[in-house]
């Protein structure tokens, strides 16, 4: 059977793509940036899951609580130590994500004249490769667009950001996976035809069109324009654009002298001076709590099940035993912070409670409602030295925003299970 | 295996492993469309996605690259020197164009409400910082095709 041809017409014209730097070499070396970022984005994507721990209480963000919610790591408990480590996998998170950005629109540039290849379909196998590539590309800008939208604050999108996401990015993975398997012998053509790094020596004059692979379709213009970009330069552009935005991303991850960079970034300004002047992830006013409930009549409530064990006022609380510790509050959305918290160690509100070792805790904020305000704390967060119910910060009480009367801090727990204005924990 | 060959265009690796790659896929999909209120919206995102970039994004920034060459190098006057000025100006366009994309709802003030809500501060500052890397991107790279000027120019 003969492939069916379309029109030569506009972009199925052999000899409508023009650019001679275009090419197989291109593409693998671009794709040869892209996989390292993604990996890393993917795994630290996955590892974000597992610290929610999904299997504890009502962590699970979507789908329950049961097994088969997604690809997890059951029964293992996300660790406290070393306390920087969700700040740092989530952070890679983000900054990979962001920098991947500007690899992936090269790389799409490069590859695009064969959205158009002419005949559309060779072969059954070809056809099915094809359709494949529409979920990778689909995919990709799919889990790309969500998670740097999603960063900025803005919730256009009409589904639940977190299951949206998290399947879309297996949806992509999926095909990449297909896609890197059946693209590495091309890839290894065309480092062995041009060398892995030798295009990146040649000048404007030297800049020869790429001759293409013998028995391949590939992206190698068939009537190509005299050159106006040397490859060095597009690779020069597009690897400075991704350190920029990489840069500018972990300025509110690191802080320090690097958070002058995060001009763009969504988390990366100062809020002057003051011991409570540190970014927020939800204020007070958000919560519609009433604001009786955080004055002097607030009393922290200490259960085991349903039977009540202690009731505290925060006077009570400031009189037991404190502990400081510098730890950071780490976003999912990729900033962090490190503050010095001072309040109880969460082990002794659990022998107040009469559990002198307790499994875990759930800790229950006075939210009336949202996602996540009653969380579920496994055994080595209850029991770390250094995790407690923060009263103080920088020396002084907690302001509202930072979750007055109490909030938790524990070493390495994401930001979000960082519950404020807690009203009631629950021992087990 | 001849005759598969002959017929399907592969080896049945291929093909196996093309089976393996939809059915993760599919399975993943079918696991975010059950999870969301509203499943329509994710595939409108799916394929909007596609249609945003290769049918709206990328034939707007070729064909603004197309018109800049064509005026700069109108005629097949290709010197090095209007080469340079060439790529002088598109590099801080495309890299200005790029912070915009990526950072569009912080510079379009886009979800200002829930940010406020969220953080306790307002997006207002983007739009100016954005404008204000803009126009240092374009006068660096102004700066620098000028002292390259008279190199070029031999």
């Amino acid at each position: 059977m003969r492939p069916l041809r379309l029109p030569d017409v506009g972009p199925f014209r052999a000899d409508f793509w023009r650019s001679p730097i275009r090419g197989p070499w291109l593409a693998s070396v671009l794709s040869a940036a892209l996989l390292p970022l993604i990996a890393i984005c993917a795994v630290t994507g996955f590892v974000s899951h597992w610290a929610y721990e999904p299997h504890l209480g009502g962590n699970a963000v979507f789908g329950g609580s049961e097994p088969g919610n997604g690809f997890d790591v059951y029964g293992l408990d996300w660790p406290t130590s070393p306390a920087w480590l969700y700040a740092a996998t989530q952070g890679l998170h983000v900054i990979t994500g962001v920098a991947a950005i500007p690899i992936l629109l090269a790389k799409l540039w490069t590859v695009i004249p064969k959205l158009f290849e002419n005949p559309p379909v060779l072969s059954a196998a070809h056809g099915l490769e094809r359709l494949s590539l529409v979920l990778l590309v689909g995919g990709s800008l799919f889990v790309f667009s969500t998670g740097v939208i999603n960063i900025q604050v803005w919730y256009p999108f009409g589904f639940s950001f977190v299951p949206a996401h998290y399947y879309g990015a297996i949806v992509m993975l999926a095909a990449l996976c297909l896609h890197v398997g059946l693209k590495l012998p091309v890839m290894r053509a065309a480092f062995r035809q041009r060398g892995v790094t030798r295009p990146l020596g040649e000048d404007l004059r030297h800049t020869e069109p790429e001759p293409g692979l013998p028995g391949v379709v590939t992206s190698a213009p068939y009537a190509p324009a005299a050159p106006t970009l040397t490859r060095r330069a597009l690779m020069g552009g597009v690897g400075a654009a991704s350190a920029g935005l990489a840069l500018m991303t972990a300025g509110q991850v690191v802080g320090g002298p690097l958070a002058d960079l995060a001009v763009l970034a969504p988390r990366g300004r100062g809020r002057g001076d003051g011991p409570n002047e540190f970014p927020i992830n939800k204020t007070f006013a958000a919560t519609n709590i009433p604001r009786e409930k955080v004055g002097p009549d607030w009393r922290l409530l200490l259960h085991v099940g349903d039977e009540r064990r202690a009731v505290l006022t925060r006077e009570e609380l400031l009189a037991m035993d404190q502990v400081t510790a510098d730890l950071p509050i780490a976003c999912v959305e990729g900033w962090s912070t490190t503050q010095s918290w001072t309040g109880v160690r969460l082990a002794e509100l659990g022998r107040l409670a009469g559990v002198p070792d307790p499994r875990g805790v759930e800790v229950r904020s006075m939210q009336p409602r949202g996602g996540l305000r009653s969380v579920t704390l496994n055994r080595g967060q209850v029991t770390h030295p250094e995790g407690m119910l923060a009263l103080r910060v920088n020396g002084a009480d907690l302001s509202l925003d930072h979750g007055y009367p109490a909030r938790v801090i524990v070493p390495a727990l994401p930001g979000v299970h960082c519950t404020k204005w807690v009203g009631k924990m629950v021992f087990a | 295996m001849r005759w598969f060959r002959d017929h399907y265009g592969a080896g049945p690796i291929h093909l196996l492993a093309v089976l393996v790659s939809f059915a993760i896929a599919a399975y993943a999909l079918s696991r975010a469309l059950d999870l969301t209120g509203n499943p329509d919206r994710i595939v409108v995102w799916l394929g909007g996605s596609i249609v945003a970039h290769d049918l709206i994004l990328f034939p707007l920034y070729a064909l603004l690259g197309v018109l800049a060459a064509g005026a700069i190098l109108r005629g097949g006057h290709r010197s090095r020197l209007r080469i340079a000025a060439l790529n002088h100006l598109r590099v801080p366009a495309l890299l200005s164009g790029l912070l915009l994309l990526v950072w569009f709802p912080l510079v379009a003030g886009k979800g200002e409400r829930s940010f406020m809500r969220v953080s306790g501060l307002s997006k207002d500052v983007y739009f100016e910082r954005w404008l204000l890397i803009t126009a240092v991107l374009f006068a660096g790279s102004a700066l620098l095709f000028a002292v390259r000027l008279r190199r070029l120019a031999r």
